[in-house]
């Protein structure tokens, strides 16, 4: 990340022309693979027919409509909203209580085995559970993605508050800290990677929450877009809903990653750290 | 639980004795607890939202003597069993051959990361478009829910070897296949199970989501046909018997871990 | 010690490739020459960052030279090409690293006997061997522990005789004992010198402690920065068997210490 940040210094001070061609040399494998994967893409829809793999040309100009036209954007915006304010609702909850917590180890061990049931379940399961309690509306899609991140994030929480040193706590106490001070000078920011570590991971299931639960039922959102077209035989408006899902993953990682980094900026650089993807 | 606390436990061996106790009483009475509150809230409510948790317990006994659930439960398991196979298998293999062509694999790799952040739940109207009504659709699913952790735990394992001991064990005359199975393999271990532990509950939740969608068995069938049929203890039934499932296999995997990676030193940060 | 050397050096040629590709190439080694007869334990002291793991490397074949060649029984090793680099030489020559690099999944035993195994020579005899090395060493009753559950001069002691189990013509010996605390570290050296003297196997030992290099080797070459040169070569006239604790008692000591400490700079 910083490499970008020092080549985007050095960049102004180059022609710009010059920057364009280096990068294009340097990439030159992955937009062969980029061009290969396109052609490829076009031959099938020569080979097949559009009516099975639509086309290259057709999803981006059903794309470019479906933005300016504006019924992709309120589409996209309604599957968002309900991803955001599922999260929101989920991981406040969860970063939380493991710091109220912090003081009970009791209560945290009694909790134990409902919080890894609770974890382990397949939430996604619940699904037509929350549609016959909320309905068809945004309620439904909310619940299930907050009860999904809830989990994920109040597990890397408990695990920043597990992983604070004692000795850290201690130097407090002696520089005449109380538990007020201690909680939210040394716990929290010592706690705030893990629980980041948790927001990366929830990001990706809080959109797929909520386009699972509009695929089962719903009359907006691009879930819907994708059953709706899937029904139609609309190969193209398929494809086009599903780029515009992968889009909003992107974007969510996206804005997590620099939130992240805003807050975090005392940290060392990370390592190479274990990612397992959605 | 902190060093601190352990130390403090140590120092009095009743008071730890004291606290299991303690923890086990309340875990009890915390899952009493919240069937009471499942009881109280089907009473509240009515039987239409909330199923009550006797009448579930009495379905799940019931419908497990006549085999009905059993035969859900196998169809289940069977679309998540060859599935799981399915994508295990690419996601091993492919990050072995990636290995020895390094210069595709640069050409390659981004792409593939970028293919994680598609949805993958949301290909199934366009897998049953392709591949039917039958398992097909089902099995892609699950496939390539199952491909992804694999393949990055596998493709970050074998980057991530130890060179130092590679070049150790060629200098004590070990074949490639053997560096291959030996030191490759088993540094790659503790990644493939982390990877593991997550792909393989996912499976059976695929299936279960599959079947929400497509075909006529499975216990994600039984679930979305009983909710449709307005059948609510039938959907409670089958929710807790899919969670069951799910939490069983959880059990089993770790204790499957903890005996293969003994040799491994204790560490906490592998858990995420 | 016979006239025909067993291990050859041959102005040897390394650098490193600069930073932007551009001619600001860094040489780490430049025609470095040395032999080593048959069953000598020949020692290399050098300041830090003076090529001296990337010697050693070289003659074990897992890095590639710019120039130069290796010898081995007078024949040349071709390491000039990373695709036919041979490492250890078909098992001929052992490498004993600076980290231990035990296989976390292998049990000491397994460790021992790893190099067995894989070609393919894991009979009684080896067996036999890997145990009698394992009481020499005072790793008995450790055979099922894991390296994480093992101390740090343990490890070492394994990794040791990981490599003499298989009984290499040649050792090549990074600083071993370089992280080590003194008190291993002098136990260590007594069991490597008792364990040679069952074999006298051809040894080199690469070190940046000028009071190991005398109280182990028969010959102290001396290197310089680099790009490396060989600046200094002294016979180690102390008679065997040696007193490693009390080396530095000994009359001849001093003079030799002194010698060798003013060409390492």
């Amino acid at each position: 990340m910083t490499s970008l940040g020092e080549s985007r210094k050095s960049g102004a001070a180059e022609l710009g022309v010059g920057r364009v061609v280096a990068w294009l040399k340097a990439h030159s494998h992955q937009i062969l693979v980029f061009v290969i994967l396109i052609a490829g893409w076009q031959a099938l829809t020569l080979w097949r027919g559009v009516y099975w793999f639509s086309s290259p040309w057709g999803v981006l100009t059903r794309f470019i409509n479906g933005i300016l036209g504006g019924e992709l954007l309120s589409h996209a915006s309604y599957t968002a909203s309900e991803a955001v304010i599922g999260f929101v609702i989920g991981a406040i909850p969860a970063t939380i209580l493991p710091f109220l917590l912090r003081r009970w180890p009791m209560a945290t061990a009694i909790l134990d085995p409902v919080m890894v049931g609770g974890y382990g379940a397949p939430k996604l399961a619940l699904a037509p559970l929350f549609i016959l309690w909320f309905g068809i509306g945004i309620e439904s899609k909310v619940a299930l993605v907050a009860i999904t991140v809830f989990f994920i994030v109040y597990f890397s929480a408990l695990s920043g508050v597990r992983a604070l040193e004692p000795k850290l706590v201690q130097m407090a106490q002696v520089a005449g800290a109380n538990e007020r001070d201690v909680a939210r000078y040394i716990v929290f920011p010592g706690a705030v990677p893990y629980i980041f570590t948790g927001f990366r991971i929830a990001m990706p299931y809080s959109i797929g929450g909520a386009v699972i639960a509009e695929l089962l039922s719903a009359n907006r959102g691009l879930g819907y877009l994708i059953q709706f077209s899937a029904t139609n035989f609309d190969t193209t408006g398929i494809f086009t809903a599903l780029f515009m899902t992968t889009l909003i993953v992107a974007l969510g990682n996206w804005s997590v990653n620099i939130v992240e980094r805003r807050l975090l900026r005392w940290r060392p650089p990370p390592d190479v750290r274990m990612q397992t993807g959605t | 639980m902190t060093a601190q606390d352990t130390a403090l436990d140590l120092s009095e061996a009743s008071s730890i004795k004291w606290r299991r106790y303690g923890v086990i009483i309340g875990r009890v009475l915390l899952i009493g607890l919240l069937f009471v509150l499942w009881k109280l809230g089907a009473d509240a409510v009515g039987p239409i939202y909330v199923a009550d948790p006797i009448k579930v317990i009495q379905r799940i006994i019931t419908d497990t003597q006549s085999g009905l659930l059993l035969k859900h439960i196998y169809a289940t398991l069977r679309i998540s069993t060859i599935g799981f196979a399915i994508g295990c298998a690419f996601g091993i293999a492919l990050p072995f051959v990636l290995r020895l062509v390094p210069r595709i694999t640069a050409a390659v790799e981004p792409y593939i990361m970028a293919s994680v952040g598609i949805p993958k739940y949301a290909l199934i109207p366009l897998f049953i478009l392709y591949f039917g009504i039958d398992d097909a659709p089902k099995l892609w699913l699950v496939g390539l829910l199952v491909f992804y952790p694999i393949f990055i735990a596998v493709f970050a394992g074998i980057r991530n070897v130890d060179r130092r001991l590679i070049n150790m064990a060629r200098i004590v005359g070990a074949s490639e296949s053997r560096i291959a199975r030996e030191v490759i393999w088993y540094s790659l271990t503790p990644f493939f199970f982390a990877a593991l532990k997550i792909s393989l509950p996912r499976a059976v939740s695929a299936a279960i989501i599959g079947e929400f969608l497509v075909g006529n068995e499975g216990i994600g069938y039984f679930i979305e046909n009983s909710r449709q049929s307005f059948d609510t203890v039938g959907a409670f039934a089958g929710i807790l018997v899919a969670t069951a499932l799910v939490l069983v296999l959880n059990s089993v995997l770790d204790k499957i871990d903890h005996r293969v990676n003994a040799w491994r030193p204790k560490e906490r940060s592998m858990e995420i | 010690m016979s006239g025909q050397p067993l291990l050859e050096v041959r102005g040897l040629d390394k650098r490193f490739a600069g930073r932007s590709g551009r001619d600001t190439a860094l040489w780490v080694i430049k025609d470095l020459s040395f032999s080593v007869p048959d069953g000598e334990f020949l020692t290399i002291i050098g300041p830090s960052g003076s090529g001296k793991t990337t010697l050693l490397n070289m003659i074990a074949q897992i890095d590639v030279a710019n120039g130069g060649e290796v010898r081995f029984q007078s024949k040349s090793a071709p390491i000039n090409d990373p695709k036919s680099l041979n490492p250890g030489l078909n098992c001929q020559i052992g490498y004993v690293t600076q980290e231990d690099n035990l296989l976390p999944w292998r049990t000491t035993l397994q460790n021992v006997l790893f190099p067995l195994e894989v070609q393919g020579r894991l009979d009684a005899e080896g067996r036999a061997r890997a145990d009698m090395l394992m009481r020499t060493v005072g790793l008995a009753g450790f055979e099922g522990h894991y390296p994480h559950e093992l101390s740090g001069g343990m490890r070492k002691r394994a990794s040791l005789i990981r490599t003499l189990v298989y009984d290499p013509p040649v050792i090549l010996m990074d600083e071993p004992f370089g992280a080590l605390d003194a008190q291993t570290r002098a136990q260590l050296q007594e069991d490597l010198l008792r364990l040679w003297n069952l074999g006298r196997k051809t040894i080199v030992f690469v070190t940046h402690d000028i009071t190991e290099a005398i109280a182990l080797g028969d010959r102290t070459l001396v290197l310089s920065r680099a790009p490396a040169k060989i600046v200094g070569d002294h016979p180690i006239t102390i008679p065997r068997p040696r007193d490693i604790r009390g080396i530095m008692t000994h009359p001849d000591f001093a003079a030799l210490y002194q010698r060798i400490r003013e060409q390492v700079q």
